[in-house]
């Protein structure tokens, strides 16, 4: 779900920037209030690197594999560094592997970067239920929903920004059922991203609570 | 492919190689931006044209773009290959139900040159730019210290954890993982719990050699030590290549609003 480069229009991109300016002011803003933030940058550094990887990680569905987005599971875990280390992955991926691109690097991390703190803030809402926030069922809930939506929201932001650019003269039918297909098939894609964040929440929460608890 | 490899051959001698790499990323950056713009057709050999030629004079290798531009190539072409079938009503050509549009060629086209031009851009300036250097320039032009520790050190990290990844699969294969015949179209929970345990695994190995590193950092001052990032003083050469840049991508930018 990378929008490369030359497919949107420079207003597009201009406009992607400036969402994405306004977004890391606002992290760097929350992780300023977080005390001393330079004791937090290796830890979200590596964890960038740590997602930038796991990001090739394929789940098999024979006789394809599924790829997962990963951008709630990494606002579940880093809370406001995940904007920046969002911004960071996707400057590396369109240098390393040629998926999305310089120009349309400000719409790819606002597209995945906004629903990652969204993802952080649905986890932390949690806290609301007092002494059962911390009851496996509810952190594998709120994390599923963080992971789920994480992607729905992904996707919905994609689907707008290709309606929005498609050439005008392009076929209405086969337009509408693109974008039918396009939304219908990320259901499952998203239940499956929640199920996994869930699962792995529940893993870090048993073996390193620590790594959440920043964020908690 | 690895950032290393893009820097094979940043040590060259060319004009781009010599360019104060502040003015080099804001001329190159503006015209990428100028080359988004375009949506007429007529201006497409020009872009062609002053991307080919800010090529030629970086002195990079044909081979070195090639290689480069195939994977995302491929990518882009499954995206636009529909467009001259779907886009438009003047028909070219037709085979059945198969038709050729004359407006959606035109727009593959456009999708196609532009993308090429934008990258090549961005390749001559990884191409000729240490990396490193290219993040300092970033800072000086406002880059927040925090984005610029944190871009560096998870380049730092970034091939060791990749390295860490494929020797963990490589235990998994060797273990059976992915040996066992599957039905299509079926997921098994216990390959799900396998894969969690390995994202799982990654992260907190990350996280504890984090701690690590911070620790070592610390020793070494970081955190009390604010330097202003040098730059190197712009030459003649610099000036005139930046100028004439800005101007191309000014009058790209121009054209495309005025006509």
């Amino acid at each position: 779900m990378h929008i490369p480069d030359g497919i949107v229009p420079a207003q597009v991109c201009a406009a992607g920037y400036g969402l994405t300016g306004l977004l890391t002011w606002y992290s760097l803003r929350q992780i300023n209030k977080q005390g001393d933030p330079s004791a937090n940058v290796p830890k979200a550094a590596l964890l960038t690197a740590a997602f930038f990887v796991a990001s090739s990680i394929y789940i098999p569905i024979p006789p394809s594999s599924v790829h997962l987005l990963l951008n709630g599971l990494l606002g579940v875990v880093l809370g406001y560094f995940a904007f920046p280390a969002i911004l960071i992955g996707l400057f590396f991926q369109a240098l390393i592997v040629g998926h999305g691109g310089l120009t349309t690097l400000g719409v790819n991390a606002a597209m995945m970067g906004l629903p990652a703190l969204l993802a952080y803030r649905i986890f932390r809402l949690r806290r609301l239920l007092n002494s059962k926030s911390t009851e496996p069922f509810i952190i594998g809930l709120f994390a599923f929903l963080g992971g789920a939506l994480g992607l729905a929201i992904a996707a919905l932001i994609f689907t707008a920004v290709v309606i929005a650019t498609v050439p005008a003269e392009f076929n209405a039918q086969a337009e509408q059922a693109a974008i039918a297909t396009l939304t219908i098939s990320h259901i499952p894609l998203a239940i499956l991203e929640g199920v996994f964040t869930a699962m792995l929440v529940l893993f870090l929460q048993r073996v390193r609570p620590e790594l959440l608890e920043g964020n908690s | 492919m690895s950032l290393a490899k893009i820097e094979t051959y940043v040590a060259g001698r060319s004009p781009l190689h010599s360019w104060t790499p502040r003015l080099k990323l804001v001329s190159l950056g503006l015209l990428m931006f100028a080359f988004a713009a375009i949506r007429q057709l007529p201006l497409v050999l020009p872009m062609l044209g002053v991307t080919a030629s800010i090529y030629a004079l970086s002195r990079l290798p044909l081979s070195f773009l090639l290689q480069r531009l195939r994977y995302p190539g491929l990518f882009i072409l499954m995206v636009v290959l529909v467009l001259p079938l779907t886009s438009g009503d003047t028909v070219l050509w037709q085979w059945g139900p198969v038709a050729l549009r004359q407006e959606g060629l035109m727009s593959m086209s456009l999708v196609v040159s532009r993308f090429v031009c934008i990258l090549t851009l961005g390749f001559v300036l990884l191409g000729t730019t240490p990396f490193v250097t290219l993040l300092r320039s970033l800072r000086s032009l406002g880059l927040p210290t925090l984005l610029a520790d944190m871009t560096l050190l998870t380049y730092r990290y970034l091939f060791e954890t990749a390295d860490m990844l494929s020797t963990m699969q490589r235990s998994m294969r060797l273990r059976g993982f992915g040996h066992t015949r599957r039905r299509w179209f079926s997921l098994h929970k216990k390959d799900l719990q396998r894969l969690v345990g390995l994202m799982g695994t990654l992260l907190i190995r990350s996280y504890e050699r984090a701690e690590r590193i911070y620790t070592a950092m610390r020793l070494r001052g970081y955190g009390r030590l604010k330097q202003p990032p040098a730059q190197p003083k712009a030459d003649a050469g610099s000036l005139l290549l930046t100028a004439i840049v800005i101007a191309i991508a000014i009058a790209f930018f121009t054209t495309e609003l005025l006509t």
